[in-house]
């Protein structure tokens, strides 16, 4: 049930009703290389997201958020294997090519996994706001995606971080009741985390962005950016918190919070692993797959 | 003298029946095998005992205080103890037929039934086993060998 189409602009087509591309399509050279581009930085961001939630299993307060760590941890690592297998399934690179170009920092993963996450704190910080950005975007590519095998783990993986998001929001309620110690702790991992949360979403979107246009994305990033402001702007004030951003103001006439300039120098920079974080955290993750070599090589003994 | 003014094990079981899954929204905890037994005396005591599919799972904290939120709106019911038992063990023939399609279409997830092949749940051609566990302790991963689809399998 191979389908081909005749010109770029026949898929576009095809795309523009709705069309849903599987593996064994013909599909045209550009838009293969664009999904694949998108799958293999997802595949690499839950890889290395999935290793920082490792990191605290040993450090997490208590046995419920323990276990809630070693949840969350099981589930990126499984959202990044699923990730990979479909990415290698687009013949473009294997799945170790990609394990190799990640650890050259030859390919890219989202801007806030190039920082260090410090204290609880910070931890909980990025389960409420990081993982909430991560949801709104995986969402909206959800909502309208046109490649079939991605959007079909999307629905599972979108299910996933909700039940994610519902202990980030325990977290935070826990730390806004807690004392003085750790409200000051929490306001200090805001801002940290305030600006590289935002800047997730990326820059605005442009006009011609094949992404849209080929329905791997299906919002543009400043309207999923907004989307995301209007919502934790008050969420944190409400819990007596402060924004880090001095131009932030609410324009009463439109009901909504405006923010202030953003700098979007430290994105550019993660994305050329020039992160605060960046080496450490593509080194541990080259570690981590070289001492676990020897599981995946057993395990293959077995299958085999 | 007797009056009824507990609540009936019918009408709990019908409100714990609108409890989802955390992991699979829209399919209900009593179609995934996950309720054993309800018992309610006259005075509107409620005990409600559940079944995990791992030990481990992480939602075991957030199901409870599901069932138990909704429980508790019924008139009736004065105190709701929401249990986890040990025993028996959950296995997939808990599973209704219902969460077994329903698994099948909204998420793309096989069920393995004993030895039977896992099925693909968009193609029906067999699976072989990719890996023992995927995002979740209660999934393996499976590919199919018609389509190539990664098909996640509810096991026990």
């Amino acid at each position: 049930m191979k389908r081909s189409w005749a010109s770029l602009e026949e898929f576009e087509k095809f795309l523009d009703h709705g069309g849903i591309v599987e593996p064994v399509d013909d599909m045209p050279r550009e838009y293969r290389q664009a999904v694949f581009d998108f799958i293999e930085m997802h595949a690499n961001s839950e890889l290395m997201g999935g290793l920082t939630e490792r990191d605290w299993i040993p450090k997490a307060p208590g046995l419920r958020h323990k276990m809630s760590v070693i949840a969350k941890t099981q589930d990126e690592i499984g959202h990044a294997h699923l990730l990979y297998m479909i990415a290698a399934d687009l013949k473009i690179k294997t799945r170790e090519e990609m394990m190799q170009d990640l650890f050259a920092g030859k390919s890219k993963f989202h801007n806030v996994f190039h920082y260090r996450a410090k204290t609880w704190g910070d931890q909980v910080a990025i389960a409420f706001l990081v993982d909430a950005a991560a949801l709104v975007s995986q969402q909206a590519v959800f909502k309208n995606c046109s490649y079939g095998p991605y959007k079909r783990i999307l629905r599972r993986i979108i299910a996933e971080e909700g039940f994610h998001l519902r202990f980030g929001e325990e977290s935070v309620l826990r730390i806004a009741e807690g004392t003085e110690v750790q409200r000051s702790m929490f306001q200090e991992s805001i801002n940290d985390w305030w600006w590289p949360a935002l800047q997730l979403f990326g820059p605005d979107s442009k006009p011609n962005d094949l992404l849209l246009r080929w329905y791997i994305k299906s919002e543009r990033n400043e309207i999923l950016r907004d989307r995301w402001i209007q919502k934790f702007v008050p969420l944190l004030q409400g819990y007596g918190f402060t924004i880090p951003d001095s131009g932030l103001r609410r324009n009463k006439e439109k009901d909504r919070w405006e923010i202030g300039p953003i700098d979007w120098e430290p994105l550019k920079q993660t994305m050329v692993m020039g992160g605060p974080d960046s080496a450490r955290r593509i080194s541990e993750a080259s570690d981590s797959w070289k001492k676990t070599g020897w599981v995946r090589e057993a395990l293959e003994k077995v299958s085999a | 003298m007797n009056v009824e003014i507990s609540a009936s094990v019918q009408d709990i079981h019908a409100v714990v029946e609108t409890v989802n899954d955390p992991e699979y929204p829209g399919i209900s905890i009593v179609d995934l095998g996950l309720l054993e037994n309800i018992k309610v005396n006259k005075i509107g005591e409620v005990v409600i005992q559940l079944i995990p599919t791992f030990s481990g799972c992480p939602a075991l904290q957030i199901i409870a205080q599901d069932v138990r939120e909704v429980t508790e709106k019924l008139s009736g019911v004065k105190k709701v103890d929401v249990v986890w038992l040990n025993s028996p063990v959950w296995n997939v023939n808990r599973v209704t037929a219902k969460a077994e399609k329903e698994l099948s279409e909204k998420f793309t997830i096989a069920v393995q039934i004993q030895d039977r092949k896992v099925k693909c749940p968009r193609c029906q051609s067999e699976t072989t086993i990719k890996s023992h566990f995927g995002p979740s302790r209660c999934r393996s991963v499976h590919v199919c060998s018609g389509c190539n689809e990664i098909v996640e399998t509810l096991r026990d």
